[in-house]
């Protein structure tokens, strides 16, 4: 009983949101940017001359990892573990910040994924029509929204909490 | 703000001026060309097909092109990223020695490209050679030694894993010496003195072994000797080679002439290839393409001097017309933003000028930051005006440039300065209070801050209200557009039923917030008109009912696209979070050791923070042009405006563009 009466704490729960967005969102963009990474190298080894617009598509999936960064950092900014002195959260306090993580942490896992997916036939539309590049990119596009309304509803419900 | 209204141009001219004619019509860069060939008879006419020299031309092209890497590999040049366009004249350079010395700098390029691949392939043949002297080195007799006549003598190696004491071993019952010359890891190299009458069994036994005659020419020079022949051999081809290198590093440095003459022979490809599309007589050929009306005189001005027909057509009906947009100074850096979406079909709405500036506002309300915003700015601007990069290149960076002042506007309404960096600075740095700052906000209410109006990470609620303002109005903007397309084409009552009824509606909804009562009976009229007409095309009633109910249920989508604005408050809020925590960390160490520490986070960070961003804005920003306004309106489907033209990779035609000049002269000048 006395192990979790140490470890599960407010700031700890608070924590293991900001882990988990910064954990999961950032797995789903190391796996997206891979991906697509793999595809691109493919396209450049007949054509390297079309770095710039691959790299645009590769770097596309890594904003999930972002988004999670971002959310981690407000929750740590929030409880005072960065800059100014912590604040003691209760037990129901952090758990609303591990709450208020999931929807970037999850959503961020999935879209990242997904969008390299798109990204990865994008690269293919270059490796046969490079002019139409635009349109690969804005189809990827489309993808991150779901991830941005994710980071909005995360960050409005980190900033909105008074403590 | 418009598609340029476009003419059919034929030419019928002689094939002495073919060449000419296509040559000053790529100069003036307004004709696009059609296969013409297309839809004549071809039986007839393709048997009188100009003669063209593709194929030879490209390999022109290709040998230029196969230098130029070499080339740059040995130049001191520095790489630029946007490189200036070299100003040439194209007749000139052909006639004034520039084009002949830059091919012979090309062969010799060649040559010694060539010389460079013999040497290396002697220069492996010796170290191989080399390489099978060295265990033998220390041979007394020359490799044709062969022994006397009662005693045979052999020079070979074993296997590495052999064990020279188990060989004397096995020898012991038989006539022979070996003696150890040397040793590797791959082998025991040795020689043999045998009788011959045993000859036999030492062979046998030997193969046993794995035992190989030493791979030494039939000389009578010792190895030693030989080694050191081969050794000044390598010296000298190593001489012959770091020549050739030097001698590459000064060719090196004609690599802009070298540039220069690609373009040059690109241009003549492009001419070929242009020539390929013409038809042909066994006297005269056909020239089919396009061009804008508001070139037909400087075209008049560059045929007349030919003896042609030729004749400017209004586009029929099915024509596959091409898309030349024409914008203000401002809009038209916009127009590759359309053109990665798909440009608009010939006749429709342009829509580039109010894009341009919904995408001005947008971007700006996205990435609101005084600091980042005049940072690009400059950059985009710098680039412009000190580095004269090619057109496309700074319609690119002059959208940024314009989109870089908006930040900046809207950052100083929102009091970003790279983040909260004057705070950040203020507070930790200088330990002053938040409350040294200059209280800038023009609204009663804010705290001490800097902005005119509000910080959006304190009050992001309000931040999204404008957000979605700034969409609603854009998504209007692009129903005011259908509506003006419906009403050019006569059609007032779609305007009306299928843009006005919903804004009725919206007006509405909105005035409910003010006055009840009024708001719900504009609410209902609007809401009214749309349930009885938005069916009126469906045949039936079932239908027209079916129809008024899913033209209510658009509700639904209009929400959605409204929400999708909401964007702009999450990409806000993600550029000045990730500012924040940059200033912080760099404004965690004070002194003068955390002085320079902050410069170098400072710089680092925002950098990073810039350039995260600034992908993330201009794929949202656009995505909201493309999907939310485009949506609501365009017509796409047009294919580009593609003139004929120079190659203008390195180069930039500066002479004049309309040759006017007698056509005979310059067709004998193309004869050679």
């Amino acid at each position: 009983m006395w192990f979790f009466d140490y470890v599960l704490t407010g700031q700890n729960l608070a924590l293991l949101g900001a882990g988990l967005a910064v954990i999961l969102a950032g797995i789903g963009s190391a796996k997206g940017v891979g991906m697509v990474g793999e595809a691109a190298s493919g396209l450049l080894t007949e054509d390297p001359s079309k770095f710039g617009k691959t790299m645009l598509l590769q770097a596309l999936p890594g904003s999930q990892g972002i988004y999670g960064l971002i959310t981690a950092l407000v929750i740590t900014i929030k409880i005072g573990l960065l800059g100014s002195s912590p604040a003691a959260l209760t037990v129901a306090q952090g758990g609303y910040f591990l709450m208020a993580a999931l929807p970037i942490a999850i959503v961020g896992y999935f879209s990242a994924i997904k969008q390299a997916k798109v990204s990865v036939a994008g690269i293919h539309l270059i490796a046969k029509r490079p002019d139409e590049s635009g349109k690969a990119v804005s189809s990827a596009a489309l993808v991150e929204t779901y991830a941005v309304f994710a980071l909005l509803v995360s960050l409005l419900l980190v900033l909105f909490v008074k403590l | 703000m418009s598609v340029s209204k476009m003419q059919k141009l034929t030419v019928i001219a002689t094939m002495t001026d073919a060449d000419a004619i296509i040559q000053r019509l790529m100069k003036l860069r307004a004709v696009s060309i059609e296969k013409a060939s297309d839809g004549e008879s071809k039986t007839v006419l393709d048997s009188f097909a100009p003669h063209t020299d593709v194929g030879g031309a490209a390999a022109r092209v290709a040998r230029v092109e196969a230098v130029l890497p070499v080339l740059a590999k040995h130049s001191r040049r520095k790489k630029k990223l946007f490189a200036a366009q070299a100003p040439i004249s194209p007749e000139a350079y052909r006639t004034d020695g520039r084009f002949d010395t830059a091919w012979k700098v090309v062969e010799e390029t060649h040559k010694i490209l060539n010389g460079q691949a013999e040497c290396r392939a002697q220069k492996e043949a010796v170290i191989g050679k080399m390489n099978a002297y060295r265990p033998y080195l220390s041979l007394e007799f020359a490799p044709d030694f062969a022994g006397t006549e009662t005693s045979g003598y052999l020079v070979g190696s074993l296997p590495g894993s052999t064990r020279f004491e188990k060989l004397t071993e096995q020898l012991s019952d038989i006539a022979a010496l070996p003696t150890l010359l040397s040793a590797d890891g791959t082998g025991l190299y040795l020689t043999l003195v045998y009788h011959r009458a045993e000859e036999e069994k030492l062979l046998r036994t030997l193969s046993a072994l794995g035992f190989m005659r030493a791979p030494l020419p039939p000389e009578k020079r010792t190895v030693a000797a030989l080694y050191k022949e081969a050794e000044a051999e390598l010296e000298e081809l190593e001489a012959v080679l770091s020549k050739l290198e030097a001698r590459l590093s000064i060719l090196a440095d004609k690599l802009g002439e070298i540039e220069i003459l690609w373009d040059v022979e690109r241009t003549a490809l492009l001419a070929e290839e242009n020539k390929r599309e013409l038809a042909a007589t066994k006297q005269c050929v056909v020239l089919r393409g396009w061009c804008p009306q508001r070139e037909r005189e400087r075209i008049t001005a560059l045929l007349s001097v030919f003896a042609v027909a030729y004749e400017f057509a209004e586009p029929d009906e099915g024509d596959d017309v091409p898309i030349l947009l024409k914008n203000n100074g401002f809009a038209k850096n916009f127009e590759w933003v359309l053109g990665m979406y798909a440009y608009p079909k010939y006749g429709s709405f342009d829509p580039t000028l109010i894009m341009s500036v919904f995408y001005f506002l947008i971007f700006g309300l996205m990435f609101a930051d005084a600091g980042y915003g005049v940072l690009l700015s400059l950059v985009c601007f710098g680039v412009v005006h000190w580095c004269h990069p090619k057109e496309s290149m700074k319609r690119f960076l002059s959208m940024f440039g314009y989109c870089g002042i908006s930040c900046a506007i809207f950052g100083v309404l929102f009091g970003a300065y790279f983040g909260d960096f004057p705070l950040a600075f203020m507070q930790n740095m200088l330990g002053r209070p938040i409350e040294a700052l200059p209280r800038l906000s023009i609204l009663p209410a804010e705290a001490a801050n800097v902005a005119i109006l509000f910080d959006p990470i304190q009050n992001p609620m309000v931040f999204l209200i404008i957000a979605l303002a700034v969409g609603a109005l854009h998504l209007i903007a692009g129903m005011a557009v259908k509506a003006y397309i419906l009403c050019r084409e006569g059609k007032i009552a779609d305007a009306l039923f299928d843009i006005v009824a919903y804004w009725i509606l919206f007006a509405g909804i909105g005035m409910i917030f003010v006055a009840k009562t009024a708001g719900i009976i504009v609410l209902s009229v609007g809401a009214g008109t749309v349930l009885l007409t938005a069916g009126r095309h469906k045949k039936g009633i079932a239908g027209k009912i079916l129809g008024g109910f899913l033209g209510l249920y658009d509700l639904i989508n209009f929400a959605s696209d409204l929400l999708s604005y909401s964007r702009i408050l999450a990409l806000g809020l993600a550029a000045g979070i990730i500012a924040q925590v940059v200033n912080l960390l760099a404004t965690l160490n004070s002194g003068f050791i955390g002085f320079l520490l902050m410069i170098v986070i400072f710089a680092f960070g925002h950098l990073l923070n810039l350039a995260i961003n600034l992908l993330g804005t201009f794929v949202h920003t656009s995505r909201l042009q493309y999907i939310e306004f485009f949506n609501k309106f365009y017509e796409s489907g047009g294919t580009p405006f593609r003139p004929m033209a120079p190659s203008d990779r390195y180069v930039k035609d500066v002479s004049h563009e309309i040759d006017t000049s007698p056509a005979t002269v310059s067709a004998d000048m193309t004869q050679d």
